[in-house]
């Protein structure tokens, strides 16, 4: 069985997403505008989103859902996760330099 | 069935307030919330303090629990009394945040399923169609596996529901091909193979997210890698050719002369094989030998003596000029 690699290609509607996510506009455009997602204009309808937004969309729902955050809440959980990836990635580095 | 200690895996007094509950249960949820905790058993955890505050956030419920009495042991092998419920009354169905298709424990399931299972069923049942459930899970596979596209067999935990509304978890198997090139948090749909729909409402798909295993050499940075290079003090100084070992073979790379601590160096293409490949940069570490014999120890001695050499020189320089600023403030 052979997967579709998710791209970064822009492709996906507004509604595409509602769908796929299984969540509300409303949602999704709370998303925009604590800038979860990435998005160019301002025209609702014009919006395309990439694939790899579903998964971001879902996360942050998941959380949003889960632990009672609204939509800054989890957009700021979002920020704080990715630094301390960056920081564990960082830190595993250093390690293996030392050793 | 096993009989389950709701208060001790919430941390509560059988004595504690709805608001201790709540309390509780919100700070462990934060903490076992498998998007935020990485450990393997968050997600089995978070889902066990869940079904605690179900049943201990709502007043009848805990009710009912309460008085199966303070006899049993986590863990111990339980069956509840016949009509243990009678003159209970549950109005909830199972609370919001926890889909239909996730799994409650046996246990739960005994105590408090019955009411949920007529309501399942009958949903299930009913002329309703909706896309099943999408699925995510984690597959980790080696950097060497991205260079070659590898197969990986994957299993999955799928809770399914049965005609007459009983919730049955089945293992499922699958073989997906890795295509080559994949980088650190890629994805992969695979479509369909999440849950089943209603009616006629197709399958959910199926998340893949690839993880690479930490290589002991190689660092990715999407689809470029880099690698610490230890070099000796006069490749570095002097320049030189070096081997460097990358995943499609060892190479030769030219060291410029002149080159310091930190340094990076790029194989242009020697990175992941994406469309464009990526590239690999080689990072210098200077090594030092060690003065371990007499010979080595001359060296040394002759380097002190000969060069003009102070690696601190900036700093004495930048503390004296401190130094004079504030005897001239």
């Amino acid at each position: 069985m052979t997967g579709e690699v998710l791209t970064d290609d822009p492709k996906l509607t507004l509604d595409d997403l509602c769908e796929t996510c299984g969540v509300s506009e409303v949602t999704i455009r709370a998303y925009v505008a604590e800038g979860v997602i990435e998005v160019n204009g301002d025209d609702a309808g014009r919006w395309r989103f990439s694939e790899i937004t579903l998964v971001r969309v879902q996360k942050a729902y998941r959380l949003q859902r889960d632990l009672r955050l609204n939509a800054a809440g989890a957009a700021l959980a979002l920020e704080l996760m990715s630094q301390i990836e960056a920081l564990n990635d960082q830190l595993e580095r250093l390690k293996r330099i030392r050793e | 069935m096993e009989y389950k200690d709701y208060y001790s895996l919430l941390g509560v007094e059988k004595t504690a307030t709805q608001e201790d509950i709540k309390r509780s249960y919100r700070k462990l949820a934060r903490k076992y919330h498998p998007d935020l905790n990485k450990g393997a058993d968050a997600e089995a955890k978070f889902k066990e303090i869940g079904e605690a505050n179900e049943v201990l956030s709502d007043p009848e419920k805990r009710a009912a629990y309460d008085q199966l009495g303070d006899a049993h042991q986590p863990g111990q092998d339980f069956q509840p009394p016949p009509n243990w419920d009678a003159g209970f009354e549950f109005s909830g169905s199972p609370s919001r945040g926890r889909s239909e298709e996730e799994a409650y424990s046996e246990f739960f399931e005994g105590l408090f399923g019955q009411a949920y299972q007529q309501q399942r069923a009958d949903r299930a049942r009913a002329r309703f169609n909706a896309k099943g459930q999408d699925h995510h899970a984690k597959v980790v596979i080696d950097l060497e596996d991205s260079f070659t596209a590898a197969k990986q067999t994957i299993v999955l935990k799928v809770p399914e529901l049965t005609p007459d509304g009983h919730l049955v978890v089945r293992e499922r198997k699958l073989e997906v091909s890795i295509p080559k090139g994949v980088k650190q948090g890629q994805l992969i749909r695979l479509k369909g193979q999440g849950a089943p729909g209603l009616g006629d409402g197709g399958a959910g798909d199926l998340y893949l997210e690839i993880a690479l295993n930490p290589h002991t050499l190689y660092r990715t940075d999407g689809v470029d890698l880099y690698l610490d290079l230890p070099v000796k003090p006069w490749e570095a100084a002097l320049g030189g050719r070096v081997k460097v070992p990358t995943p499609g073979g060892v190479v030769d790379l030219k060291v410029p002369a002149g080159s310091k601590q930190g340094s990076k160096l790029r194989l242009k293409g020697r990175g992941l094989p994406a469309k464009p490949s990526g590239d690999m940069y080689v990072e210098l570490q200077i090594a030092l030998p060690p003065a371990d014999s007499t010979r080595a120890k001359e060296l040394y001695e002759s380097m002190a003596r000969d060069l003009d050499f102070d690696p601190r020189e900036k700093l004495i320089r930048e503390i004296q000029s401190r130094e004079q600023d504030h005897s001239n403030a």
